[in-house]
């Protein structure tokens, strides 16, 4: 098992004079995934892209497995997909699947852009996924557009890895993609960003959207209220 | 480290050029070295055109489809930012490179000699200068920048240091003869196409030379450190 985990401390981005987030802390161990929640805009992509190591943040600091995302990138795999819009349409389906560790992801000769959008989020994920050992795992709406089989295969997939020891981020702005998935959930707000467990949230069994929309509910409504969940 | 994509593998299957720039490489290429091989004297007007198409692929722009998120899969593949960067500017100007190498082959076949106007040192200089420049301006602008920024400064400098004229036709007889020569090549490297390069034309060629180099490490160390967010996510 890879002994892997991400800290992050008191992180905050912003595009120009514009703040996206701030005051972002948590912590992830090797085999735990987070999953991240928000509105629209809230700043998730970039919160993704900067454990990714595409961004560089100028306020507080990201560790994965002691180094800097860059210096992770080039120490351990790390696995990132932002959706399939980020695919260059004019590739070969074919050819951009194989990519990922070199074995034929789909035979299709397509270019990516003639594929669905459920198709091409498919490739997308099986490319990146088919890399191995993966100690990190960043996917931004993994299970948009996908079918029931797809989704399921991302899901299997996903808990696979996550028992071989890689830690999983995953964003969504749906609840339900999320809910019962996560070991934590980090709630990206404007001006504001919760991590809570998810045994705070139910104790017993696995968290539900329900709860998850309670709790979202509550952190918008304040910290006291998160106390309260807690 | 886990199994990932060379930049050269990766750069294979997602071009930084678009099929029409190849495609017209390869016309150019075929018609040219047809003329040329009939008659050997013509390879200086038709590397013109080669420069010209040059100037255009080598502007291939990286911040742009890095921004859409299409590197992200190399970005991410753990290989150093310098050698992504080196090997998009290597992947840009090979098709004009190699399109310049075949014409200067069939010139040099043609003429029974490797004594060839395509090979000469003033070609090089040419075609180095536009194989540089071009992507390092653009690196961080949309495709085809470079080269029509290039052509702009062209035609303002014919247009208002030389009071119309044509490159190759100075008529600015108050500005240096010097500093006008190094300028000159610097926005028109074609003039010294088919030239072998005297000392004299080496001082006038260095300084262009010298910023085309400067100006490929200033955009390697951008892309080494830059910041790339989603377009869609500022």
């Amino acid at each position: 098992m890879t002994s892997f985990s991400v800290s992050v401390r008191d992180l905050a981005v912003q595009y120009g004079r514009r703040l996206v987030f701030q005051d972002v802390s948590f912590d992830i161990a090797a085999g735990q995934s987070l999953g991240v929640l928000g509105p629209n805009g809230s700043g998730k992509t970039t919160l993704l892209r900067t454990l990714a190591g595409c961004l560089t943040p100028r306020v507080g600091e990201v560790r994965i497995a002691g180094l800097t995302p860059r210096d992770a990138l080039t120490r351990t795999g790390v696995a990132y997909f932002a959706g399939e819009a980020t695919l260059p349409g004019s590739v070969r389906a074919s050819g951009w699947g194989s990519l990922g560790n070199g074995d034929v992801v789909t035979p299709d000769r397509r270019p990516i852009r003639a594929l669905s959008r459920g198709t091409r989020q498919l490739l997308g994920l099986r490319t990146v996924l088919g890399r191995h050992p993966l100690g990190l795992i960043v996917l931004d709406e993994p299970w948009e557009a996908l079918d029931p089989d797809a989704a399921r295969w991302l899901s299997t997939t996903l808990e696979t890895k996550r028992d071989r020891g890689a830690s999983l981020v995953l964003s969504s702005h749906r609840l339900h993609d999320l809910a019962g998935f996560c070991d934590s959930y980090l709630f990206l707000l404007p001006h504001q960003a919760k991590v809570v467990h998810a045994h705070e949230i139910s104790a017993t069994s696995p968290v539900t959207a329900a709860q998850l929309a309670e709790v979202f509910d509550k952190v918008r409504g304040g910290a006291m209220s998160l106390r309260a969940v807690s | 480290m886990a199994h990932s994509v060379s930049p050269l593998r990766f750069f294979r299957v997602v071009p930084t050029q678009p099929a029409l720039i190849v495609w017209t490489f390869l016309v150019v290429v075929a018609i040219g070295g047809i003329a040329i091989a009939r008659e050997p004297s013509r390879s200086t007007d038709l590397m013109r055109s080669v420069l010209l198409l040059q100037l255009f692929a080598a502007s291939s722009g990286f911040e742009v489809p890095a921004r859409r998120g299409h590197y992200d899969l190399l970005l991410t593949s753990g290989h150093r930012r310098i050698w992504v960067a080196l090997v998009h500017w290597a992947t840009s100007i090979a098709p004009g490179v190699l399109a310049w190498l075949v014409l200067a082959a069939v010139e040099a076949t043609a003429r029974g000699s490797t004594d060839a106007d395509l090979l000469a040192s003033g070609t090089c200089a040419a075609m180095g200068l536009v194989s540089t420049m071009p992507w390092a301006i653009t690196v961080r602008l949309p495709r085809f920048s470079g080269g029509i920024g290039w052509l702009l400064v062209l035609t303002l400098s014919t247009s208002v240091l030389s009071s119309g004229t044509m490159p190759g036709s100075r008529g600015a007889n108050e500005v240096d003869e010097s500093i006008w020569s190094a300028w000159e090549f610097l926005v028109y490297p074609a003039v010294f196409v088919g030239r072998e390069l005297s000392i004299g034309d080496g001082l006038i060629a260095a300084p262009a030379l010298m910023i085309a180099l400067a100006s490929i490490a200033a955009a390697c160390r951008w892309v080494s450190r830059a910041s790339i967010p989603l377009e869609a996510a500022q």
